[in-house]
């Protein structure tokens, strides 16, 4: 294995990693300053740093965890329908990041009551390279500052230039959609957490607030005191929070290992009901500090976790006093850890997690670095089992991936097909949309055998989706997108003939609320993501399902118009854009087309003067 | 190919299982209100609430109905229980019937009524109950969670909310009972310690019938000592004759082995269900399938002696406490050679936890004989007995392959359709259900069968592969599977039934819907109503697609049979009886018909329900105008 420097292996400068360190312990000094701001002297980079607060409160504002759905806050997720939504969410499932709600709040604060936002602006205009960082909880206000920024200023082009992020022994803010996100936006390597190998302030948040109510508060004042330590008198409530954090991770840690290892027996998840389990998990890359020098770099969110819990494990049981003072004591050495990593570069990569060796001794040469460091950082036969789940997760997830991207072909074969058919239904004057729901012929057959098909691998991919075992860009890839697209243009009106042929909405209520299926619903999001179009606004396959909704309303309540004339004018607003657009193609207007019909039954009043009447004549 | 694939990467997770039930403090916490009902509740039970959970733990002492020799014999659940267990036995078609030792069942009746009290008030106060207990408090454990599970299926309430923990407790039902309990998913409901040589879980497998005695001086010891909870175990059973010890462990040992070699499960014999922790000193593994645990709890025992085997029952205190703490330490594998293969060296540290290994343990009073070859055998069963309960451990993998199948199999579906759509159109007017029925043989409708024959066999398996756990667990609900379900059922089972009467099994078997419908269609009943949809009421404005009764034309079939039987019965009670009958049904089609809820192929002018009503209505304005004898029947109105 090749030898490689902390900076080279992660991209950044390691001047920049040193004198964030520095900048985030000097913000300590006046807690009186929501943030301190530093520019450097010799290069373009402005650093931006927070003191720490240490009152329970900050950290766990509810039970059991004290997060919260990003949509509680305008700073991550704008609110209002008609806007571009949050980055920070699933795109299909459209689940919303969590987040700590305490940290968030403080963020809030500070944004709103400082200068903190125009100093970035400003950073930003003179094209500053702009460094987020923080040791213990300010760490976690400059991860939530740096996704602020992100979503600000750098998803609306605002700014071309990336911010940085770089933390020191910073709880964990955010659960695994956060992750999965900034995976997706490419934004993870923009965040670096340095973690001591006993540090237990980024493990606290891995424990509910109801295990260690008596001792939270008396650790947090501890951890307070800065370099003056007086731990002594402390040993046994440092030794009872250190068992209870340690106790909480590994339940955590254990559940997440046998969902990585497939493990199907019921009691997982019967157990998991009958306890809380933290929401949250890590994102972007660690560097695991192993306190004699050493540094091991991981990307991998669910090895991490992993990491986290075993690498404070202990080695025997009479260590545990000496282990919860050092996971007090390891907080406040992170400048001096730092240092020394950075004189002697013993930085070991950690890729190729399935793979790696399980016992700890007896490496081959090149494996030697790797598990020296992994044995520094306490990781037994056990610890190494559970990363390379993680690493087989990752894999798999690769190995879907290609599955998916081979069955591209077949898709675009079905497509051809079906736009073949719908050519050929178009010279029959009714259009494909109304020769499938009449569906009188073999090819009418013949088309929905080949729907059936394309359901069946949309599903698939919709179903890894879910489970989230896709990787997570696959969401926002162009060519999917564009795929995905066209076959939501082609197909989902066949689906909708089919809903209304069978009636479908009577069992079940309209397309639109009740039976729209997933597969529309995902990748018409993907779209709007991509392109960052409103919320919604990308509905052009549906249009046969509004046709139909309103031509029913029109059957059941004969002659009014009135009631629905908003609806039938926003309706022709946007056939007439997705006409121009070409998203939507002419066959709607044939002759014996349902569309076609029902317009043709409005009240020639409204007709004359509407605005598709130019299309409909013509 | 694809078994290959997955078992490349697959993962030993009995350990990892085991440590994280350790972990939660669940055990500890159980066991704890166990060891208060042994000492302060003899022949009862205590209740304590921490937080938002319940805890119920039934005392290990309780009276012994023993002395009653009927009390051993195993019993029919459904013949003893009141219907207080129905769901388990409901809708099931065994052979044989679910069986339970009748003193256990007895015992647990006994507490019945003063339980179901207890629990009621408990309902509502908290979020989910963990019900406990040692020994045969344990089985009075089991079987009130069992009650319990039932119960709130019955009010459609989540069954995830109880979890019964029980140690060191005899299993007490047969194979029936367990596959009834895999069948209702509440395998995970259940988790079962058993320390390594506990003899206590292992004690109703043995023939033991003519040592009645000693068990009864074994288990008076063990209630003495489960009295006084502080008492040093180790050595304690010095005070039990050695050929009281001897004799009850290897008539135990003998029929477990036995046992655990036979091929398939027995009958007439006690089989687990839920999963089994095994708590040895260094470690424990949590293993579900039915054999290996039987398999492990007799190479656990054959490695003890009779000694240890009565003490390890009163050991689950440090036991669980042991594994509870085991979390703090990095546990390294500490023997050479451990293999490369991420399965491999989770199965040798699996074998380590349960103390399996051909390697002599550092330090163990228990072993009398050290055995080499023996621990050797031992380890190797061992291991094939870890792979043997390692089932398809990928089952979102699997989940994700069935989908690609179903979308292979629609076609024959869509096929189906598209043949009902044309006798929908045809010159005959019959639909598709007489169509089928009629031309049975003829080239289309061949065809049509062979399709539903290759979906029948699609959806069983997927019925088996999710009743073996080979599936995720909220499967079932599922929308894309309980919607392709429902669809399936209610275009295809019109099939069956046409195929089940014109093939004359009406005649062998009775009528379908008794004696002829498929256990698949049942449960696809089962998943949608399940499916978490508030039922609206819709007005159609025409008739449905398909008709939403599936099994309506074997109510047709029947109505037919009650129609021709009416006109030829002298027996004037039997006559009315059938005429109310008919009546019935009529109301319902029209019921079904006003609803807009049958499809259009019912009313086609020749259908079988068309030529019914026809049939019916002759009959009735005969009735009326040459039969005074019928008079009281006149518009379906039975007039005393």
């Amino acid at each position: 294995m090749d030898s490689h420097t902390l900076g080279e292996i992660t991209g950044f400068r390691e001047e920049l990693i040193k004198k964030t360190c520095s900048i985030a312990m000097e913000a300590h000094k006046s807690p009186e300053k929501p943030y301190l701001v530093e520019k450097s002297r010799t290069s373009s980079d402005v650093f931006f740093s927070f003191p720490g607060s240490w009152s329970v409160t900050h950290w766990f504002t509810r039970k059991p965890f004290g997060a919260i759905k990003i949509d509680q806050s305008e700073l991550l997720s704008p609110k209002g329908n008609d806007k571009v939504a949050t980055s920070i969410k699933s795109i299909g499932r459209d689940d919303l990041a969590t987040v700590n709600e305490g940290f968030l709040r403080r963020l809030e604060m500070i944004l709103s009551s400082s200068s903190l936002q125009s100093e970035v602006e400003k950073a930003i205009t003179e094209k500053k390279q702009i460094v987020f960082t923080g040791h213990s909880s300010a760490g976690a206000i400059a991860i939530l500052a740096t996704v602020w920024f992100l979503e600000q200023y750098l998803k609306p082009e605002k700014s071309r230039l990336s911010p940085l992020c770089v933390t020191f022994g910073s709880p964990l803010v955010a659960d695994f959609i956060f992750n999965h996100a900034l995976r997706r936006e490419n934004w993870s390597q923009y965040f670096l957490h340095f973690v001591m190998r006993y540090d237990i302030v980024p493990r606290i948040l891995l424990a509910p607030l109801s295990s260690m109510e008596g001792e939270l508060q008396q650790i947090l004042y501890l951890l307070n005191q800065k370099e003056m330590f007086p731990i002594q008198g402390y040993i046994a409530e440092a030794s009872k929070f250190y068992e209870t954090v340690m106790r909480n991770a590994s339940a955590l840690a254990s559940h997440a290992a046998c969902q990585l290892m497939g493990n199907t027996n019921p009691i997982l998840e019967t157990v998991a009901s009958f306890i809380e389990l933290s929401p949250y998990r890590p994102s972007g890359t660690f560097v695991f500090c192993t306190g004699n020098g050493k540094l091991v770099v991981v990307r991998n969110a669910d090895a991490i976790l992993q990491l986290l819990f075993y690498s404070s494990q202990l080695c025997s049981e009479n260590e545990l006093e000496t282990v919860a003072e050092r996971s007090l004591n390891n907080h406040f050495d992170y400048q001096s850890a730092l240092q020394e990593s950075l004189n002697m570069q013993n930085v070991v990569n950690l890729d190729h997690l399935e793979g790696l060796q399980l016992s700890s001794n007896g490496a081959a040469a090149e494996n030697i670095a790797t598990n020296m460091a992994l044995n520094d950082l306490g990781m037994s036969t056990r610890a190494r089992l559970c990363l390379r789940a993680g690493g087989e997760h990752e894999k798999q997830k690769l190995i879907n991936q290609k599955r998916m991207d081979m069955k591209k072909a077949d898709i675009e074969a079905g497509l051809a097909m079906l736009e073949d058919y719908k050519i050929k239904s178009a010279v029959c004057q009714v259009g494909y949309y109304d020769a499938f729901k009449i569906s009188k012929d073999e090819d009418d057959f013949k088309a929905n055998v080949k729907r059936l098909e394309l359901t069946g691998i949309w599903d698939e991919i919709i179903e890894l989706l879910n489970r989230y075992e896709l990787p997570e860009g696959f969401e926002s890839r162009n060519d999917w997108v564009e795929l995905a697209t066209k076959y939501r243009r082609i197909v989902e009106p066949l689906d909708i003939a089919n809903y209304y042929r069978h009636a479908k909405n009577e069992d079940t209520g309209p397309y639109m609320y009740k039976g729209r299926p997933r597969r529309y619903k995902y990748t018409q999001k993907w779209r709007e993501h991509a392109l960052r179009m409103p919320v919604g606004s990308s509905g052009e396959s549906c249009f046969w399902a509004e046709v139909e909704e309103l031509q029913l309303y029109r059957t059941t309540n004969p002659g009014t118009f009135e009631d629905i004339r908003e609806r039938i004018l926003n309706l022709e607003r946007k056939l007439e854009e997705w006409i121009h657009g070409k998203q939507i193609s002419n066959d709607v207007f044939l002759e014996g087309s349902t569309f076609t019909k029902w317009w043709r039954s409005l009240p020639l009043q409204h007709q004359s003067v509407s605005r598709i009447q130019g299309l409909m004549n013509s | 190919m694809e078994t290959q694939n997955s078992c490349q990467n697959n993962f030993e997770t009995s350990e990892i299982l085991a440590t994280f039930l350790a972990t939660t403090q669940l055990l500890e916490e159980a066991w704890r209100f166990c060891s208060i009902a042994n000492t302060t509740f003899p022949g009862a039970y205590l209740v304590e609430q921490i937080g938002s959970v319940a805890y119920v733990a039934f005392s290990g002492r309780q009276m012994e109905s023993g002395s009653d020799q009927s009390c051993r014999n195993l019993v029919s659940l459904d013949a003893e229980d009141g219907g207080r267990f129905a769901p388990l036995y409901r809708h099931s078609e065994e052979k044989e019937s679910i069986k339970v030792h009748n003193g256990i069942l007895k015992l647990f009746l006994s507490m019945y009524q003063s339980l179901q009290i207890q629990i009621a008030a408990l309902m509502g106060k908290v979020k989910s109950i963990v019900i406990t207990g040692q020994s045969i408090g344990g089985t009075t454990a089991s079987l009130s969670a069992l009650w319990l599970l039932c119960h709130l299926q019955s009010m459609s309430s989540p069954t995830s909310t109880v979890l019964c923990i029980t140690f060191g407790s005899p299993l007490f039902g047969n194979e029936a009972l367990h596959r009834s309990i895999l069948r209702q998913r509440w395998g995970g409901n259940f988790c079962h310690v058993v320390s390594k040589h506990d003899i206590m879980p292992r004690l109703l497998f043995a023939e033991i019938v003519n040592h009645d005695s000693k068990i009864q001086s074994l288990l008076n010891f063990w209630h003495w000592c489960m009295a006084s909870p502080h008492v040093i175990v180790t050595g304690l059973s010095s005070l039990l004759p050695d050929d009281l010890k001897d004799t009850i462990f290897h008539c135990v040992l003998k029929d477990l082995e036995l046992l655990a070699q036979a091929e398939e499960p027995s009958e007439s014999f006690f089989r687990p269900f839920g999963s089994y922790v095994f708590c040895c000193q260094e470690g424990a593994i949590c293993v579900e399938n039915a054999a290996s645990v039987i398999k492990l709890m007799y190479l656990m025992l054959a490695t003890g002696s009779p000694s240890c085997s009565i003490e390890d029952h009163l050991k689950y205190g440090d036991y669980v406490a042991k594994v509870s703490k085991q979390f703090l330490k990095a546990r390294n594998f500490h023997e050479e050679g451990l293999p490369d293969s991420s399965y491999e060296a989770g199965v040798a540290l699996a074998l380590q936890s349960s103390e399996l290994t051909d390697k002599e343990p550092v330090q163990d009073l228990c072993f009398p004989i050290q055995n080499s070859n023996l621990r050797k055998e031992v380890a190797i069963m061992a291991k094939n007995c870890l792979q043997m309960a390692q089932n398809d451990h990928k089952p979102n993998l699997t989940a994700a392959n069935l989908a690609i199948k179903l979308s292979k199999i629609v076609p024959f579906r869509a096929e189906i359709e598209w043949y009902k759509a044309c006798c929908d159109e045809a010159d005959d007017q019959m639909g598709y259900y007489d169509s089928f029925k009629l031309k049975g043989g003829s080239r289309r409708e061949a065809r049509v069968n062979l399709n539903r024959h290759k979906l029948a066999g699609f959806w069983n398996s997927v019925i088996l592969m999710l009743e073996n756990n080979m599936l995720p667990h909220d499967f079932d609900r599922r929308e894309k599977w309980v919607n392709a379900s429902q669809f399936y059922k209610l275009l295809v089972e019109p099939l069956d039934i046409a195929d089940y009467y014109r093939t004359g099994m009406r005649r062998e078997h009775g009528h379908y819907i008794d004696h002829g419908r498929e256990r698949r269609y049942e449960i696809f009943d089962k998943w949608w109503r399940d499916r978490r949809v508030p039922e609206e009421e819709n007005k159609r404005s025409k008739f449905a697609s398909l008709t939403q009764d599936s099994c309506f034309w074997a109510r047709v079939e029947e109505a037919r049979e009650w129609l021709d039987n009416v006109r030829s019965e002298s027996d004037v009670t039997k006559r009315h009886l059938l005429w109310h009958k008919i009546d019935m049904f009529e109301k319902y089609g029209r019921k079904l018909i006003k609803n807009k809820e049958v499809s259009k192929d019912v009313l086609a002018k020749n259908s079988s329900f068309s030529r019914w009503m026809e049939e019916w209505k002759e009959l009735k304005s005969q009735v009326q105008q040459f039969h005074p004898w019928f008079s009281d029947f006149v518009d379906g109105e039975v007039v005393p």
